[in-house]
């Protein structure tokens, strides 16, 4: 195992300073919304969260496509450690969601365009992580996660596009609201300040972890490798 | 006689959204330290073993 890059405890330690700085903007810099109170607040790490899920599973889908091409484990290992990171923030974009919703749709959940295509996004990644256990060859389960998430990734852009092209209730950030959107509200300058600083905190977050994750993955395929070398 | 409109008390609900955040990240972060940490057990076993 090789140690610990400088670089890696370099980004950990930007990576905190950034999440301190992202929260003390949310509760502190940024203004109460006056309709929706506190709870509007929630808005900020739960957009950064979905975007992170997002992201990762852009990245994992473009990894499976350089797997595909090139046959190189580090893209199944990218692949993975990406897909879960993703998955986790996106859960808990998910639960962020409900609990905004509750307060201001009067609901905890709805199956509204966007909350349902969220869920079959979770719902296809987390079968990519319980098929994957599945597979014992080490070279089927890389081919088959590539295909995997190239193909789910097409449920990506539809649930970005939901809240465009659907009727829905949810509200759209960057655009134009559905008329029946409820909890929409303008954004004034230091709340744009902490929105997009929430962005680029938990992108800089997800860059961290995927690192961490690769590392670890990189660890488990050695031990897969001796295992299946003393076994054989 | 005018209706004056109050902003809401949803302090709470903001709350429960960051407990959620912090409760997941921190179990996901622990379970992410502790398969490294098992992980790295595992390779100094199998290579003494291979050996």
């Amino acid at each position: 195992m090789n140690p610990k890059p400088r670089w890696l405890n370099i980004l950990d330690t930007l990576t905190t300073i950034f999440f301190v700085v992202a929260v003390l903007l949310v509760f502190v810099y940024a203004p109460m919304e006056r309709t929706m109170g506190a709870v509007q607040k929630v808005f900020y790490f739960h957009v950064a969260t979905a975007w992170v899920g997002m992201l990762g599973f852009m990245v994992a889908a473009v990894v499976g496509v350089l797997y595909l091409i090139k046959g190189e484990q580090k893209y199944d290992i990218m692949g993975l450690a990406a897909i879960e990171i993703s998955l986790v923030f996106f859960f808990v974009a998910i639960i962020m969601g409900s609990i905004w919703a509750r307060p201001i749709w009067n609901t905890w959940w709805t199956w509204d365009p966007r909350l349902t295509t969220a869920t079959i996004v979770e719902l296809i990644y987390a079968a990519y992580l319980m098929l994957r256990q599945g597979i014992e060859d080490p070279d089927r389960r890389a081919r088959f996660g590539a295909v995997y998430a190239v193909l789910g990734f097409l449920s990506v852009p539809l649930t970005f596009i939901s809240i465009r092209m659907l009727r829905t209730i949810h509200p759209v950030v960057v655009g134009n609201s559905d008329p029946g959107a409820e909890g929409s509200f303008s954004m004034s300058g230091p709340m744009k300040t902490a929105f997009f600083f929430s962005l680029f905190t938990f992108s800089v977050l997800f860059v961290d972890l995927f690192w961490h994750r690769f590392r670890m993955g990189k660890l488990a395929a050695k031990v897969e490798e001796l295992r299946l070398k003393i076994s054989a | 006689m005018f209706l004056q409109q109050t902003t809401p008390n949803t302090f709470s609900y903001m709350i429960a959204g960051y407990a959620v955040l912090a409760v997941v990240l921190g179990v996901y972060l622990a379970s992410f330290f502790a398969r490294f940490r098992n992980l790295k057990r595992d390779l100094e076993v199998l290579e003494e073993i291979d050996q």
